[in-house]
């Protein structure tokens, strides 16, 4: 067999497992010092505050909708299925109360963009969190 | 309602102070089609006929973001039983006084029930229509200023809402076509949700003007016999017209209870009392939601108008006015059933059976109709 096949296979074999197995993080930027419960998540992510508990302004950044991580978000996070959450936004959506967090298509590009702004929060597999993230809250 | 990392780079650039138009556009669409399964009898416009058009709609709504707290936002729909003719169904400025603080102006939906502002929006939530016991009232939209302020009251999530405007169009009235003005609407709406629970109240006022020429040989013969004071009594002139609604919701995640009550009444009109509830109640299994729901729907007409009359007023006046004002009882029940299918991520399938048992007709009336809501 050849050696790089089975590299090839392993490097797709890690990629796919931490969205299943992996415990999920919140992450912000580690500038950003502060203090997170699911209370104070599920209300950025449904849109109800737009600060963070010290009153800094927050800008929450989903993953893309197909990425398992997002779904176990929505489930762990927010406790609703996404076909329900979807509903809860066209709700505020359609009557201009509110509009979704946008989206991070890639765990890549989320922790890129956490790295860059104090203001955002968003959420990863643990293993895709490095340095240039602070974990703020753990989703187990 | 995907957003790309494209809006997030215009989003970053307006925090850090550029004045970048951010343009949203969304849509949804309802397909759904229906008949009635005994023939000659007919119910939320559907007859024995297998009809597409008559709930279907399809609506395009685009926000631009001009900065500065400050949005506007058009939604323009097509109602299959308006042949499709595409209207503004909202339009409005929207202006962020602060975090929690929002003021609207423009046209804006009443705000009489719990589902009103998204009515429309089939996909939010599960039935395949909003129980038209309840909704059936019409007057949807206002012309008008809201303020919306949401916030924390104890553990409870407060969203208080108030609405200043007025109402024009047309409406049918005792089987009349007529025209139908409301001015001085002031309403006041109030939800507090934690947790399982939520709980609604609204109460708006206005002064209600309607014109129905079908109804004016009656006024002009009622006038010239010398009863003036009925006429006072039936017509909407300047008239004082109350809504207040209450509803209730317990979210339990797999089991939804969902109720709403509302009561009616113009004063010196005509206009029935309306006493109105339904309650209903959902259980989902993951992506399959069935449900099942009871309307009653009770208008108490104003027989007082006439009874001091019976024996003086002639019959060529008296049987149309008579006519008139029981033309607006309606004492019903109506069973529906259904469930909704999520089958993709921006739309569901539903379906619903509807039985309507109308008491003073003693008629019964029902209707089957299936149909896809969808988002985009």
């Amino acid at each position: 067999m050849n050696f790089r096949c089975v590299t090839v296979l392993m490097a797709t074999l890690s990629l796919s497992t931490p969205l299943l197995a992996d415990a999920l993080v919140v992450v912000v930027h580690p500038d950003n010092n502060t203090q997170l419960t699911t209370d104070d998540l599920s209300r950025l992510f449904l849109g109800r505050v737009r600060t963070f508990p010290n009153g800094e302004s927050a800008v929450p950044i989903n993953l893309a909708e197909g990425l398992g991580a997002r779904e176990t978000f929505d489930e762990r996070a927010l406790s609703r299925s996404s076909a329900q959450l979807k509903a809860y936004w066209s709700k505020l959506v359609f009557t201009g109360k509110g509009s979704p967090p946008q989206e991070a298509d890639t765990i890549d590009e989320m922790v890129k963009l956490v790295a860059t702004n104090p203001s955002i929060i968003g959420y990863v597999p643990e293993s895709a969190a490095d340095e240039r993230v602070r974990i703020a809250l753990r989703l187990e | 309602m995907k957003k790309s990392i494209m809006a997030i780079s215009v989003a970053t650039a307006l925090f850090s102070g550029a004045a970048v138009a951010n343009l949203h556009i969304n849509g949804f669409a309802s397909i759904k089609g229906g008949m009635s399964t005994s023939s000659d009898k007919s119910l939320y416009g559907y007859t024995d006929e297998l009809d597409f058009k008559n709930e279907s709609l399809f609506a395009i709504q685009v926000r631009s973001d001009l900065g500065d707290r400050l949005s506007v936002t058009a939604q323009v729909m097509g109602r299959g039983s308006d042949d499709f003719d595409a209207r503004f169904e909202w339009a409005f400025l929207s202006y962020e006084i602060s975090e929690n603080m929002r003021i609207n102006a423009g046209r804006l939906r009443t705000p009489f029930y719990r589902y009103s502002d998204f009515m429309d929006v089939g996909f939010a939530y599960d039935w395949l229509r909003v129980p038209q016991g309840v909704y059936g009232l019409g007057f949807n939209n206002i012309e008008g200023v809201s303020l919306y302020h949401t916030g924390q009251l104890g553990d409870f999530d407060s969203t208080a809402q108030l609405i200043y405007g007025s109402f024009s169009g047309d409406i049918t009235l005792a089987g009349n076509s007529a025209s139908a003005n409301i001015n001085n609407i002031a309403g006041v709406t109030w939800e507090l949700e934690r947790g399982l629970l939520s709980v609604r109240a609204a109460y708006l006022s206005g002064r209600s003007t309607i014109n129905a020429p079908g109804l004016n040989p009656l006024f002009a013969g009622l006038h010239q016999a010398g009863f003036s004071n009925v006429v006072a009594d039936l017509d909407f002139n300047d008239d004082t017209s109350e809504f207040f609604g209450l509803g209730v919701t317990l979210d339990q995640g797999q089991w939804v209870l969902v109720s709403e009550y509302n009561r009616i009444n113009v004063k010196d009109t005509f206009f029935a009392k309306r006493e109105n509830y339904y309650i209903s109640m959902a259980y989902r299994f993951d992506a399959i939601t069935p449900y099942i729901s009871f309307e009653r729907e009770d208008h108490r007409s104003k027989s007082e108008i006439y009874q001091p009359y019976r024996s003086i007023l002639p019959p060529q006046l008296l049987q149309p006015l008579v006519a008139v004002v029981e033309s607006q009882a309606v004492d019903s029940k109506t069973w529906s059933g259904g469930l909704r299918y999520d089958f993709h991520p921006s739309a569901a399938f539903k379906v619903q059976y509807s039985n309507e048992n109308n008491t003073l007709m003693d008629s019964r009336n029902d209707v089957v109709a299936v149909g896809v809501d969808l988002v985009f």
